[in-house]
């Protein structure tokens, strides 16, 4: 439960969220992948990842373009968010909900030619403990004892009864590593997926090809290409004039006109994880004072926000949980829009007048917000003052670490991290027993038991304003017309190329 | 004029040394700490301290310093922090690619320079020379990025004619490579041709002046034939300077328009080196930019002395 | 960023280059009287003007513009230009014409910040190394040449990192970078007035070094100072429109022509008068800055008048 806790969040760096892939070079006006004509792809995406390896480099970027892709887990997420199999057929859970029993299954095979059995899985679970240096492991403290049973029986006991740690297996932790294939993970990852690592262009793109040796359906595609672009110009350009077939995560959604106004492409929106949150550093004495906690929310007209600063795009939220967990309840009516309940909440609290520091990471959406969030709460009597932090160092060392902030924007990409963002420990510095106590409750139950608890700890947050939810990111995606299996909605931490091919 | 090759190669060699303290300490003040930045935001406290061991960063400063000189001295320009891979290879792959873009920009920045500015000395007072002189001053009012954006809109996304952006090694692909060359090299070389055509033009104005060149003028040569006859080779002398010297920083100028193009040249890499926080990858591209201008710089020096013969003597 | 401080140092020096012949004539007297009844020079009086609208614009912008330039207002977002918004409104609903109008002061403020750097720590080196004695003189002049190797750009960002990105550190970079520009001009032009017949006079009378750089060199060097401000001050507002580019330049809300125009990229297709108003700005700027240059250098250097 702790671990839990202590479990820090990904936040989203250029908003890395989400990925799409893309086919071939249609148009022929221009480049496109080289090989393959018919059966390739290239995606277009904004983070490079720094590593290859997601044991010991943290960022989205890593997971998103691996995970499901070249390595596997024993069970994933589908687009609705239900916990489905993948390398494990079947699992059981004992009465006490302690003890995980997992069939696996037969026949797949890791990209170095060694065979997938229970021992790998209890190694890479152990591994976690052991070798994984990001705050991610702590997931993987509440793991009393892995054991293979037999080469295709897996059995994990539970120091006590954890829902959340069957849903992080579906997460990077939950990856599954071979024995023999761990030595050179940030350059030459090895795995059981159904694209094998290809090559990688650092400041350009990485290859994935297919695996032809995969247990499970083989992909459509035998080579995908992510191709990373820093300015998101650049981006929508690279598939306009073809260079690319789709792109993954829309940066600009201002420019998204000239693409739903062209029927060479589709364009997908959808949801996604990542909260736009307006934190509150709630170890300053002005934000120990719930009145004004409340009156920022109040002051802000969401809808005029998310019109400005995303165009529109997005969902409007009103506290952690995004509309795909099953604890989901519209929440936006806690604090209405309405200038006069803020200035009056401030007069009550004394604070009209007071300065606050926003530090804005250096993000498109978080310099865009920041702007319209201190205009909306000086004409409540409030004085914002904006200081831009370089992202990722600066940021991280002055609001992150150090917590050395008044109010700051950022998106909170990862799954189900409401209790991770708020507590105690984290950059939010928000102390609540009672949240603690709810959380607890909802990790600890069975899955009734579960939703009725994470209902009431969003509730709680909201109400008590621990933050202000500006919108939920969307899944922007384009492609061309062509392109199918693309999802919706992007609630995992990888983008599933698996299922995409061209009709 | 062997002396003066020796002071110069001293000169040299100190100003390396210094540069190379300057380079090391600069990094050593920048916040934020690099081991924290490269395990990112979910990095346990301990897992910090581990890498900040394993690369080293808990010793002095000066063991650090003269570590990494080791390094150089011997081309191992060390391991990276965040990727963890050999940083003298990644630097070396982005170096060939930067290296196409500038010196292209630069053949583009000379073929318009050198006609434009001489004729619009030749002419200073005649429309011609006046409209190319208007000409050049917009052309230096633009942006880069804004001048590469334009090319993209009109030739890439209206036309169709080139590719938006990319970039292919021109071993694995030529045809594609000049296709996705031409843009970038075209916004580069043009905006530093305008720059260069200036400075074109004031050389040959200077070189006009010059009694040889009247007293050539004044035995019946039309100002064409005297430039090229006896003038050129004497406006040449600040030019290569001008061009050296830009040479040297658009290894790093260059990083705008190779953002505007998508090109993994070494301006990208050193940006992206400076958000990560990957201090020796930063430290060891601004040292290499560094020794490129400082060198550069020595031989504009001697070339000086060999393009103009009146510096032989010395006049310093 | 499409030039370097660097770049210009010895290009600008061969331009500039100060005429052995009769100095004392041309540096003696204000510049004002000597070139009195001169035609007037075309380069000088359109860059004036343009350098001149831009200062009162500033001014304007203290106090009046049409809206408040940095007040939100969605209800009138990417207004086209009408009677009440001569040039539209922005994403955020805010007013162009304010923008740009408060935006030049950002730039001349880019613009004073670099160059007053540069010529503060610029021309006492430049002056030092003209009078002081060889081996000194050679080292200030090494220590600039090493300056030089750091490139503006690269010097931006790093100063952003260790300070704080903010259109002050930026600036501070960009002038620092200059330096040895301004260093080298002005060590020229003093080593021409250094063998003036009415400096060797006061050097001969026992005058100290000091009050001979301040009553004798100084005065002589302004026009060289001048010419490599104003062109310095253009290579500035360039340099702010790159880094803005980058993501360096000036933060939010303030405004700036070079955010301005980085912001307006997401809108090329739907809007493009967003780029074209900060774009044209910044040209325009540039070109006066510029333009104002040239001319100065004409009328201080009469051999170009002169010639043929």
């Amino acid at each position: 439960m702790n671990t839990y806790l202590t479990r820090a969040v990904a936040l989203a760096g250029s908003a890395a969220l989400l990925l799409v892939a893309a086919c071939s070079a249609g148009s022929g006006t221009s480049s496109g992948p080289s090989t393959g004509a018919n059966q390739s792809l290239a995606i277009g995406l904004v983070a490079e990842p720094a590593s290859l390896d997601f044991t010991t480099t943290d960022g989205a970027a890593i997971p998103q373009a691996l995970l499901t892709n070249v390595y596997e887990g024993l069970v994933k997420q589908d687009e609705s968010g239900k916990i489905v199999p993948d390398l494990a057929k079947s699992w059981t859970v004992s009465a006490d909900r302690k003890t995980y029993t997992f069939e696996l299954v037969d026949n797949a095979k890791f990209t170095n030619g060694a065979a997938f059995t229970a021992a790998d899985a209890v190694f890479s679970i152990n591994r976690v403990k052991t070798a994984w240096t990001t705050s991610l492991k702590a997931a993987m403290d509440v793991v009393q004892d892995a054991k293979a049973v037999s080469p295709k029986q897996l059995q994990v006991t539970l120091s006590k009864p954890s829902n959340d740690w069957l849903f992080r297996m579906t997460t990077r932790i939950g990856a599954m590593f071979s024995q023999t294939g761990v030595d050179k993970l940030a350059t030459d990852p090895v795995g059981t997926g159904p694209y094998k690592f290809g090559s990688w262009k650092r400041g350009d793109s990485i290859v994935l090809q297919r695996n032809d040796a995969y247990w499970g359906t083989k992909p459509f595609f035998n080579q995908v290409t992510l191709k990373y672009f820093k300015d998101p110009t650049a981006l929508n350009n690279a598939l306009l004039t073809g260079t690319i077939n789709v792109i993954g995560t829309v940066q600009a959604p201002e420019a998204l006109s000239q693409f739903t106004s062209n029927t060479k492409y589709q364009v997908i929106e959808g949801t996604t994880n990542g909260e736009v949150v307006l934190s509150f550093n709630n170890s300053r004495p002005v934000f120990k004072d719930v009145r004004v906690r409340q009156a920022i929310r109040s002051a802000i007209d969401h809808k005029a926000l998310l019109d400005t600063c995303f165009a529109g795009r997005g969902k409007l939220i009103g506290s952690m949980v995004p509309p795909t967990d099953p604890w989901y309840e519209d929440l936006t009516q806690v604090a209405p829009y309405s200038k006069d309940k803020a200035k009056s909440l401030l007069a009550a609290a004394g604070a009209t007048g007071k300065t606050l520091r926003l530090r804005l990471p250096t993000l498109p959406y978080a310099t865009s917000c920041g702007q319209v969030v201190k205009s909306q709460l000086e004409q409540v009597g409030l004085k914002v003052q904006i200081d831009q932090l370089e992202f990722p160092a600066a940021w991280l060392t002055t609001v992150f670490k150090n917590a050395d902030y008044d109010m700051s924007i950022i998106a909170h990409v990862e799954p189900r991290d409401l209790g991770a963002v708020f507590s105690p420990k984290y950059y939010t510095r928000y102390d609540d027993p009672t949240l603690q106590q709810d959380l607890a409750a909802a990790d600890a139950g069975d899955e009734a038991t579960q939703v009725t608890d994470m209902k009431k700890a969003a509730r709680r947050i909201s109400e008590e304003a621990a933050a202000d939810w500006l919108f939920l990111l969307p899944n922007l995606v384009v492609a061309d017309k062509n392109i199918t299996g693309l999802p919706a909605n992007a609630i995992t931490e990888s983008f599933d190329l698996s299922k995409l091919a061209r009709s | 004029m062997v002396l003066r090759l020796v002071e110069r190669t001293a000169v040299l060699l100190v100003s390396l040394a210094v540069s190379s303290v300057l380079v090391f300490g600069f990094m050593a003040v920048l916040p934020g700490d690099p081991a924290r930045v490269a395990l990112g935001v979910n990095a346990s406290d301990e897992a910090v301290a581990q890498l900040r061991e394993q690369f080293g960063l808990d010793r002095s400063l000066a063991t650090q310093y003269f570590d990494w000189l080791g390094g150089l001295l011997h081309a191992d320009f060390g391991t990276s922090y965040v990727s963890k891979v050999a940083i003298g290879p990644q630097i070396f792959d982005r170096l060939q690619v930067t290296l196409w873009l500038v010196v292209v920009g630069m053949i583009v920045a000379l073929v318009v320079a050198v006609p434009a500015g001489t004729v619009m000395a030749a002419r200073h007072r005649k429309i011609s020379g006046l409209a190319l002189s208007a000409i050049s001053q917009l052309g230096v009012a633009v942006p880069a990025f804004l001048a590469g954006i334009l090319l993209i809109m009109l030739f890439a996304v209206k036309l169709g004619w080139l590719p938006a952006n990319g970039w292919t090694p021109p071993a694995s692909d030529p045809g594609m490579f000049l296709r996705q060359l031409i843009l970038p090299a075209l916004s580069l070389g043009l905006v530093q041709g305008a720059v260069l055509t200036r400075y074109v033009r004031s050389a040959v104005l200077d070189v006009l002046r010059e009694d040889y060149l009247r007293t050539a003028r004044a035995k019946g040569l039309r100002p064409f034939p005297a430039l090229w006859r006896h003038g050129l080779r004497n406006a040449a002398v600040p030019v290569v300077t001008v061009l050296g010297l830009q040479l040297a920083t658009l290894l790093i100028g260059a990083v705008v328009v190779e953002r505007v193009f998508v090109i993994p040249g070494l301006g990208s890499l050193l940006l992206d080196g400076v958000s990560n926080r990957d201090l020796l990858l930063v430290q060891d591209v601004v040292m290499l930019l560094v020794v490129a201008v400082l060198v550069v710089n020595f031989l504009v020096d001697v070339l000086y002395v060999a393009l103009d013969p009146r510096l032989r003597v010395g006049q310093r | 960023m499409n030039d370097e401080g660097g770049s210009v140092s010895r290009g600008a020096e061969s331009a500039l280059g100060v005429p052995a012949s009769d100095p004392a004539g041309r540096l003696d007297g204000p510049a004002v009287r000597r070139t009195a009844g001169r035609r007037l020079n075309p380069s000088l009086v359109v860059g004036g003007i343009i350098v001149l609208v831009i200062v009162l614009t500033a001014l304007v912008s203290f106090v009046w513009t049409p809206y408040d330039a940095t007040l939100v207002d969605p209800a009138v977002r990417l207004a086209k230009p009408s009677w009440s918004h001569w040039f539209g409104t922005d994403k955020f609903g805010r007013d162009l014409l304010s923008q740009i109008m408060v935006g030049s002061r950002t730039t001349l403020f880019v613009g004073l910040v670099a160059v007053g750097v540069a010529a503060v720590i610029g021309v006492p080196l430049g002056i030092l190394a003209a009078m002081t004695r060889r081996w000194s003189s050679e080292l200030i002049m090494r220590a600039n040449d090493l300056l030089l190797a750091f490139p503006a750009l690269l010097l931006a960002i790093m100063f952003g990192a260790v300070f704080g990105a903010s259109t002050l550190t930026a600036m501070v970079a960009i002038g620092i970078a200059t330096v040895p520009s301004f260093a080298r001009v002005i060590r020229s032009g003093a080593l021409q007035v250094m063998r003036t017949e009415y400096v060797l006079a006061a050097r001969a009378a026992g005058r100290r070094p000091f009050p001979i750089a301040l009553r004798h060199v100084l005065p002589n060097v302004t026009s060289l100072i001048t010419v490599q401000a104003s062109v310095s001050f253009a290579i500035a507002v360039l340099a702010e429109a790159a880094l803005s580019f980058l993501g360096y330049g000036t933060p939010p809300p303030t405004p700036s022509w070079g955010r301005m125009l980085q912001e307006s990229q997401e809108f090329l297709f739907s809007a493009p008068r967003l780029a074209v108003f900060p774009g044209v700005a910044i040209a325009i700027a540039v070109l006066g800055f510029n333009l104002l240059g040239d001319g100065l250098r004409d009328r201080f250097d009469p051999k170009l008048e002169d010639r043929r």
